[in-house]
């Protein structure tokens, strides 16, 4: 019983002060905190855990949205069964790309994903443009029906909500990180051969670990769909193609808090930074360079170390008493 | 020169890979005119030590002089430069230039265009001049890789497992070829043909598992079977 | 179709494949050599369009322009090689990838705090129409036309005819071996990110009349260069050359077809060429390290 709640306690701990974050920040803000660092989360997996760089995570993310958006365009009223519709749409692209992508090299990778990002922003700005409405994007904020006990067609409602799933998102993360199948993925990213001396296929780990993480992504951008209202290409343009990367080094790659700590920074960042110097790029960019240059451990692999120590030195210091 | 001159010496060479080590407390010398050999089984850290002599690897802690100076710590090329030089035993020529072009390479990074040691050893590269290296057989890239070594006659030269699979000729030829050479160029060679080490080597380190476990007198003193007993 | 729209086809995918072989060389080259992926190509390129802008609305001359860009671009190019990459040669292509992308948004930042947000025109040099079997076509973009052809020719000659050039080479195959022969091959890498930024600069320059320079153009076409690299394969310049014609005559002969192809065309030939042939078409399976 105990034990089960130390494994449980940092995630409590984790989402109780995200929760307490809403009293003190906009809505706003804390609604594209809790989305993106789910967006982020499948992104620090893959880099940090499995050890794939992707450049085009948006195109998950708009596959998400846009499943969720046409079921909620032309189909249905009920967010929940469009956020499943989304997560599906995911599932499946992932399921369909996967067992080609993962067979790359981890530079080609990179670069065939950024690639499916463009292609995926072109078929929905032009190719599909007669049911995608282009650049107009698909609006469908008053088609969202109320809905019973938690009513996410309200922002505030939503918030409540999107913790909600983002928690079990983390649990499920953390979950993975223990089972045998966590094990596999970080052997592959650190010595693919060995792995497969141990009667373990790179392929079918590296494919588990690329769907996972791609639906994930998807769960984020139908929650953006839900809380936005409409979805547009905008979502998918290469130029935001890099996000959750900066994000992921920036929390710290494969930390389990990272793409939570790395979101909340970014997003708190862009705001003041924009507001006082009006130059984002610059500032970031150098951070990142600095990040990299300095160790890439990012925040939260700058500050656990530190903060281990002081919880055993505590943990001493009682045991002594 | 007198003999007891330790043209190059090691000590105390410790080597880590991450978090393996590879290489304990290494003491390890070649003097002038010497033919020293090392033999051990695969992953004794033979490949390592010269590697980490040569530069290529960043021993934890250990020394690495050559007539005096420290080699520690400089990048691999200005090893190479001071005469330090090291063949891989991939026999990886340079597949997409010409046999003249490998060596050209060589005489740019030594500024010696005097390639008449180089031919008179291997006279067959001479005709083999103009053809792409990738074209060539085992045995010939092996000379080449020699061959552009010892341009700007180098003091030490680090040869890992030359005889890898070349056929029987060309070994007697590689085994007179370093006879020869050392008279002016002293020779460390990492090799698993027994009879060979013993037979031209003027010392023999015998490794297991990162570590010197014997030295043993070369030239004859030793027989194959007494060296096996260490590997 | 009528022959007069394909020839002007033609010659319009010409002078994009150009524009686009300009930055992928050096993307190449440094990929191959280094074994880093340089995304801070894309800020040489957008420095080599913002002087080219500059100089000629103060000098009323594009090449002057053109010149200046390259320059500078090089210089830049120098600096970043000698104060970030010297550092992270020995990390992982993951690890430089998210660096450089890091002194990209940084360059563009910088680019901004110069020159603003608004996009800039540059006065089209050679304005000039030339006549080819009965098609008239600028001027200008034949003159890119014969610029990438002319470097193609100086690069080859560079890498088959100096030392350094045969070095390069050689390094492409097995950069650990050069230095054991006692070849400074920092150098090496020194000389070839200059060669890499100058070319992106080149590019920047030579693009800038027929787009208009803003803060944001590296990061438009950067999906495109890449294309174009991987298609050919990594470390290969005659790949490189190969799939800038072919990207450049895929964007432009397609948008005569169904214009929204045009610009989706090259990203799916790039899935199909990859999952043929995952090294691209000249990549060679050595280049592992």
């Amino acid at each position: 019983m105990f034990e089960a709640f130390k494994w449980w306690r940092g995630l409590l701990i984790a989402f109780g002060l995200l929760a307490l974050m809403r009293v003190v920040v906009p809505l706003p803000f804390a609604n594209e905190v809790v989305i993106f660092s789910i967006y982020t989360i499948g992104c620090s997996f893959l880099l940090g855990r499995v050890g794939f760089i992707s450049f085009g995570q948006p195109a998950y993310l708009a596959i998400g949205a846009y499943g969720t958006g046409f079921y909620l365009f032309y189909f249905g009223t009920n967010p929940f069964v469009g956020l499943l519709v989304g997560i599906a749409a995911g599932f499946v692209a992932a399921a369909i790309v996967g067992p080609l992508f993962v067979r790359l090299r981890s530079d080609y990778f990179a670069l065939v994903n950024l690639a499916l990002a463009v292609i995926v922003f072109y078929l929905m700005q032009k190719v599909l443009a007669d049911v995608t409405k282009g650049d107009n994007g698909l609006w469908f904020l008053t088609n969202i029906a109320s809905t019973p006990v938690l009513d996410i067609s309200r922002p505030d409602q939503f918030f409540i909500f999107a913790t909600l799933v983002a928690f079990f998102v983390w649990a499920f993360y953390k979950y993975l990180d223990d089972t045998l199948f966590g094990a596999c993925c970080l052997a592959t990213k650190i010595n693919e051969d060995k792995l497969q001396f141990l009667g373990y296929s790179n392929f079918k780990v590296r494919l588990l670990a690329f769907v996972i993480a791609n639906t994930t992504t998807a769960l984020a951008g139908g929650l953006y769909a839900v809380y936005l209202g409409f979805v547009s290409p905008d979502m998918t343009s290469p130029a935001r193609a890099a996000d959750p990367v900066i994000v992921t080094i920036l929390g710290g790659a494969g930390t389990l808090y990272g793409p939570l700590v790395g979101t909340i920074a970014y997003t708190g960042m862009k705001d003041v930074i924009s507001k006082l110097i009006g130059n984002w790029e610059l500032f970031i960019g150098f951070l990142l360079v600095f990040i990299m240059l300095a160790g890439e451990k990012g925040i939260v692999g700058t500050i656990e170390p530190w903060l281990k120590r002081i919880v055993s030195r505590r943990k001493a210091g009682s045991r002594q008493a | 020169m007198s003999p007891g001159v330790n043209l190059l010496e090691a000590q105390k060479l410790n080597v880590s890979y991450g978090e393996a080590r590879v290489l304990f407390d290494v003491d390890f010398r070649i003097d002038d005119r010497e033919i020293v050999a090392c033999v051990g089984r695969n992953g004794a850290g033979k490949t390592t030590l010269l590697r980490t002599i040569a530069g290529f690897v960043k021993p934890v802690s250990g020394t690495v002089t050559a007539d005096g100076t420290s080699l520690v710590g400089l990048p691999a090329y200005a090893i190479a430069r001071r005469g330090v030089k090291y063949v891989p035993q991939d026999k990886k020529v340079f597949a997409d230039l010409t046999v003249r072009e490998n060596l050209e390479l060589g005489s740019y990074a030594t500024k010696d265009y005097d390639w008449d040691q180089v031919t008179g050893y291997f006279p067959k590269l001479k005709v083999l001049m103009d053809r792409k290296a990738g074209h060539l057989s085992g045995g010939e890239r092996q000379m080449l890789m020699i061959g552009r070594a010892i341009l700007g006659k180098p003091r030490v030269l680090l040869v890992d497992e030359p005889t890898e699979g070349l056929a029987p000729g060309i070994v007697d030829q590689l085994k007179e070829v370093f006879r020869d050479l050392s008279g002016k160029t002293a020779l460390a060679i990492v090799e698993q043909n027994l009879p060979l080490v013993c037979a031209i080597s003027t010392r023999i380190y015998a490794m297991k598992e990162g570590r010197i476990v014997a030295e043993l007198p070369g030239a004859g003193a030793t027989t194959p079977v007494e060296c096996e007993q260490y590997v | 179709m009528d022959a007069q729209l394909l020839l002007s086809g033609i010659i319009f995918g010409l002078s994009i494949g150009s524009i686009f072989f300009l930055m992928a060389i050096g993307l190449s080259l440094c990929f191959g050599l280094m074994r880093v992926i340089s995304l801070d190509q894309l800020l040489y390129y957008s420095i080599g369009g913002y002087l080219t802008y500059t100089v000629s609305v103060g000098t009323g001359s594009v090449w002057l322009g053109v010149l200046a860009g390259l320059v500078v671009a090089g210089i830049t190019a120098f600096a970043v090689e000698r104060f970030v990459f010297r550092r992270i040669y020995d990390r992982d292509v993951a690890f430089s990838m998210i660096t450089t992308f890091g002194i990209l948004i940084g360059g563009v930042g910088v680019i901004k705090a110069i020159w603003g947000l608004v996009p800039r025109p540059v006065a089209m040099p050679a304005g000039d129409q030339v006549d080819i079997l009965g098609t008239f076509v600028p001027g200008y973009r034949l003159i890119v036309i014969v610029v990438a052809i002319l470097v193609y020719v100086a690069i080859w000659l560079f890498l088959n005819r100096t030392i350094v050039g045969k070095a390069i080479r050689a390094g492409i195959e097995d950069v650990d071996h050069v230095e054991g022969l006692g070849i400074n091959v920092y150098r090496l890498f020194t000389i070839t990110f200059i060669i890499a930024g100058t070319l992106s600069g080149l590019a920047g320059g030579l693009h800038a009349p027929l787009i208009m320079v803003d803060p944001s153009m590296g990061l438009e076409v950067i999906a495109l260069v890449f294309m174009v690299v991987i298609i050919g394969g990594l470390g290969s310049i005659k790949g490189t050359a190969v799939s800038a014609l072919l990207v450049g005559q895929v964007m432009s002969l397609g948008s005569l077809i169904y214009a929204p192809l045009a610009q989706m065309a090259p990203f799916a030939i790039m899935l199909l060429i990859l999952l043929i042939k995952p090294t691209g078409l000249y990549g060679s399976p050595l280049l592992k390290r």
